[in-house]
This record gives structure tokens, sequence and C-alpha cells, in this order.
């Protein structure tokens, strides 16, 4: 069980900053929802907690150590990515790819063993991707390589999970099995996971708290019905009096309306 | 008797085909011995295929025949053909795994063992080596190999510093950095060529390629280099595999990405270096031979490195007897004959298979 934490941090490519000021905890048994505008920096501070790159002044801890301290092999038995659809490279099977969430785990003179086998095989079926299991990758569709890559995450085993944009290239019916899913692991293997998500009124239903991120700062962060107002929604998204009530679960649900944004 | 196995449908298709990559690996380690065999038992003197196996047998660590035939025979054996057909193994293996493992790193299927300067390095070394007078051959391993490997190894070191972004090592300007370098070198090259006066002939000859007149001595100054190289990148092969993902993704997958390029590009570089160095830079092999590979078995490195490793050998060996024995007592630069032999077999291979090949 292991916390991520950023305090103070600030993060950027090369001379300019992206992010300023960052400060927020993800808890373990907690699935926390990164949502704000296209180009806000919710895939910086994915790649931050993933170090693909290096904070410019703050800290960043992963179960209280510095993130600068860990070796990237462990660090990937601590903390797990999905990427945002990647093309993946199209000789490897399905199968092969999803295998590849063992490599943390092993040695550089190890291959793989049943153990490893059978932990592939319950991911696929957890993710209801067994069936593409010997099937290149350049034939599945941008939500199967999406599945995929969920279940090479489960596959890699870690306390912690990134996602970006998890649920972005599925079907609604797909969405609700995959978030369902990455809910369940959060709260029966106490994981922690954080996930960009773009869809306002998914990530208001299936995560804890929500940090919404403008201009390179966190505007709120707390539970949907604080984050999801209609304050915060204009004056993140320039959207006026679009957030509801949802008529089954009581949390906020935004609808937009096309009488209501002025044409400009 | 039958193991207790739970595997499905997945793990079966998985396994299955690689069982066929490992029973390939098995015969292809026969194929070679084989093909050693027939290698040097063709020749301007033919000697029997029985007799050659003998002779070869009888040197094994341990066995001992009585010599039934004539040692004149065996001299040729040992001391002429082996030492070439040897070389042309190892060199072939070298260029083969050292193209396969460029185009997993550089994920480009266009990459080769020459793509980042090491060819014109060591050409312009070679050549630099041919307009010395002679009396600059000092050293036991004759100049033209010296200046190549030091060419080569100088041309790569300049690409790398020309390349380093901070600490990282951007692939597409290595590639670039390679090939505007190699350019340049080129030029200079060709330069230096026309102006040889006559040393034309034997540069344009070496730099064709050519195992005429390989000793032993030249195929143990080359084995140590190749057999590290080759060592360093097997062991790495799985962490290849996960290369093929993206640089990003390798990286949350634990690989320690910038170490890694470094550590392949310099084992790749060293043995392409000195497999140049002595046999002039023989093209094509090092891009196709992993091509066809990847076509016939697929793209785990773990299988695709050791396979590229004994098809390089066996056809560098084969391309090496057609061009001693066609045109005997000519020999046709080998260059010439990979070309020739392997394109069709490649351009046949491409349109068999109509899926993705990289």
């Amino acid at each position: 069980m292991i916390e991520l934490e950023m305090i103070n941090v600030t993060l950027g490519y090369d001379h300019h900053t992206v992010m300023e000021d960052i400060t927020f905890k993800a808890s373990p048994g907690e699935m926390v929802g990164l949502i704000g505008p296209n180009g806000s920096g919710k895939s910086t501070i994915i790649r931050a907690l993933s170090h693909l790159i290096r904070r410019k002044s703050g800290v960043i801890t992963v179960g209280g150590r510095d993130i600068e301290k860990i070796k990237r092999q462990e660090l990937a038995c601590l903390v797990g990515v999905v990427p945002q659809l990647p093309i993946l490279p199209s000789t490897f099977t399905a199968f092969e790819i999803v295998l590849m969430g063992r490599n943390p785990h092993m040695g550089l003179f190890e291959a793989e063993s049943q153990r490893d086998f059978e932990i592939a095989r319950q991911a696929m079926s957890r993710t209801s991707t067994e069936k593409l299991a010997n099937r290149h990758v350049n034939e599945l569709s941008g939500g199967e390589i999406q599945c995929l890559l969920i279940a090479r995450v489960l596959v890699q085993e870690t306390e912690a999970i990134l996602l970006d944009e998890p649920t972005a290239n599925l079907d609604i019916g797909r969405q609700e099995d995959i978030l369902n899913l990455i809910k369940k692991l959060c709260r029966e293997n106490n994981l922690t996971v954080l996930a960009a998500i773009h869809d306002l009124n998914l990530a208001a239903q299936y995560c804890d708290r929500l940090i919404l991120i403008h201009n390179g700062r966190i505007q709120a962060n707390g539970t949907p019905a604080e984050v999801i107002t209609n304050a915060n929604i204009k004056e993140v998204y320039g959207a006026e009096n679009c957030v509801y009530t949802h008529p089954v679960n009581g949390l906020p649900t935004v609808l937009l309306s096309a009488l209501k944004k002025k044409a400009t | 008797m039958p193991r207790k196995n739970k595997s499905t449908e997945q793990t079966a298709g998985y396994l299955s085909r690689r069982r066929v990559r490992i029973i390939s690996l098995l015969g292809l380690c026969a194929a070679l011995l084989i093909i050693i065999a027939i290698a040097a038992s063709v020749g301007s003197v033919p000697i029997p295929l029985g007799t050659t196996a003998s002779i070869l047998v009888d040197k094994l660590p341990f066995v001992d025949l009585t010599p039934t035939w004539d040692a004149a025979i065996a001299t040729i054996i040992l001391d002429i053909r082996l030492p070439r057909v040897i070389l042309a193994g190892l060199v072939g293996a070298a260029l083969a795994i050292a193209g396969a493992t460029y185009q997993g790193l550089f994920r480009n299927p266009l990459a080769d063992p020459y793509l980042i300067g090491v060819a014109q390095g060591a050409s312009l070394g070679a050549v630099i080596g041919f307009l010395l007078p002679a009396a600059w051959n000092l050293t036991g391993m004759g100049v033209i190999p010296m200046f190549a490997f030091i060419g080569a190894v100088v041309a790569t070191v300049v690409v790398y510093l020309l390349s380093r972004v901070g600490k990282t090592l951007p692939v597409t300007t290595l590639i670039l950095a390679g090939v505007a370098l190699s350019a340049l070198l080129g030029s200079i090259v060709s330069y230096l060529v026309i102006s040889s006066g006559n040393k034309l002939h034997s540069i344009i000859f070496w730099m064709m390629g050519s195992f005429s007149g390989s000793v032993w001595s030249e195929v143990l100054m080359v084995l140590p280099y190749i057999a590290v190289g080759i060592a360093v990148i097997v062991i790495f092969a799985r962490l290849l595999n996960v290369m093929q993902l993206d640089e990003e993704q390798a990286q949350q997958l634990g690989v320690n990405v910038e170490n890694f390029k470094i550590i392949l590009l310099a084992a790749a570089t060293l043995i392409t270096a000195a497999s140049v160095s002595f046999v002039g830079t023989i093209g094509f092999v090092g891009i196709i031979i992993p091509h066809a590979v990847r076509l016939i078995w697929g793209a785990d490195h773990r299988f695709l490195l050791p396979l590229s490793i004994l098809v390089g050998a066996v056809f560098m060996i084969l391309t090496d007897l057609v061009s001693r024995t066609v045109l005997a007592p000519t020999e046709i630069p080998i260059g010439v004959i990979t070309a020739i032999c392997g394109a069709p077999f490649f351009l046949y291979l491409l349109r068999r298979r109509k899926k993705a090949i990289f």
C-alpha cells in the first residue's frame, strides 16, 4: 500500500513551465480523478508520477520515498501506467504485449514462469480480452487495445495505478466495465488509483475525489459535489449553469444546453 | 509423462509458437555445422565430404581418430579453408545480430549496422591505410584493419557525442547525425579513392568486402569482440522486446532506457567495427537477415537474435562459397553475391507473407 504525493511541485519541459505549485495526495483504496480542459496538464502529472519527466522544484514521493531515489525497475513494481492510446508494435500478439507487464518483476536472466503465464491469463479474462490473445495488435481496435493495456497494468501487480484517459476510446458499455473493474481493484486490493478523465460525468460517477486543473494550477480538490459546481465549471470551461443533480445517485452531472452558451 | 497443464488457448498458442522457434534454433545449429563441413570440402582441390568431416571431428577435444587422410589434405582444410569459413560465419552472425539490434533499438525497419557511421568511418580509415607508405605496416595485425577499426569507432563516437541532448540520446537525432556524418565521410572517401592512382583497384575490392586470404590470427582477433558483443546483446533480449513499445512505456515497465541504449549501441557498434575492419563493408546481410528471420519466426528478440546469428552465419558462409567457386579462380566480391542471392529470396518472403513485417 503506497501513497503518492506532490508538494509544491513545479513541472515543465526545457525552459517553459507547465504546472506550478501542485500539492496533492492520493491514498490507498481511494480513486482520484484528474479533470481539466485539454492541455491543462493532466498528462503531465501522470508523466511526473511515473518519472518520465523530472520535477523542476518541490517534492514528489511514492510511498513516502523521493521518486528520484527509486530505481526504474523498482518504481515499475510500485506504480503502473496505462498510457493514452499508444501505437503498439504490430509484430507482437496481444498475449505477448500483456506478458510484457511482468518485465519489472523479472531478473535479466529470467524467463516467464508458469505463474507469469497464469497471471497474464487471469488479467486477460478480467478485462474480457482473452479472445484476442493470439491476434496481432495491428488488427485490434482502439477500444480493444485500451482493454489490453489495462490487462497489462494488472499483470504488473503494482500498488498504484495511473491511467491517462482510460475510457477515451470505449463505448459506454465498455467504459462502465473498465471503470467498475478499476474501482473494484482499488477497493479490494487497496490500490492507489489516479486517473486523468476527460468526461466530467464519468469522473463524477466513479471517483471518490476529483482534482480540477486549470492553467497549470489546481483549481479545486475534493469530492465530486465539491468540485463540480456551477462556479468551477464556468471558471474553467466557460459553460454556464450546466451542473445538475443525477436523478438516481444524487451526484453532480454536467449537461450542456445549446441555448445557454452565448454565441461569440 | 504429461505435465499437469492448466494453460488454455491463449498460453497454448504462445507456447506452441515458442516450441517451433526452439526446434528451429536446434535445426539451424545442425545446419550450420553441416554447411561448415560442406564449405570446407569445396574448392580448387575437391575433398570428399566424409574426409572433411573426419578431419574436423578429429580436431574436437577428447576425439582421436586414426588418420586415413593425407597430411596435405588436412592442411588445406584446417589452415586454408576453415579459417575463411569460420571468419565468414562470424562476420555473418555479427552483422545480422548488429542489424537486428539497431532495428530494434531504433524501432526502424531501415536501420542496418552501418546506419550511424560505422561503414564510412571504417572506409575512411582503410583508405588512409591504403594510401600510407608501406613502411607504416609495423603492427602485427596489418595497417588496414587497424585503421578501419579506429575509423569506425571514432565515427560512431562522434555521432554519439553530436546527438546527446543533456542526459538523453534521442534516436531520431542519432540517425540523422549518423546519416549526415556518413555523407561527409563518404565524400572524403570518394575523393581519396579517385586520387589514389594505382591503389584504386585494391581499395574498391576492400570496400566491397572479401574473405580471401583469411587466416586464424584474424579469426582470433575478431572473435573476442564478436563473442562479448553478442553475449551482451543476447542478455538484454527481453528488454529489447519491451523497447518495441516505445521509450516511455519501456520506462514505465522498468527499463532504464538511456543506459540500455548506450550499452546496446556500444556492443552492436563494436562487433560491426571488428567485422568490417577485416573483411570490408559487406552490405545487405545486416538489414535483410533480421527481417527474414522476423518474417518467418516473429519479433520476440529472445529468438530473433539467436536465429539471426545462425541464419547470418549460414548465409555468409554460403555466399562466400559462391563467391570463390562460381568464377574460380577469380573471386567475385562478396558484397555482390550477398545482394544477388539474398534479394530475390527476401522479395519472395515479402510477397508470400502479406502481414505487417515490422
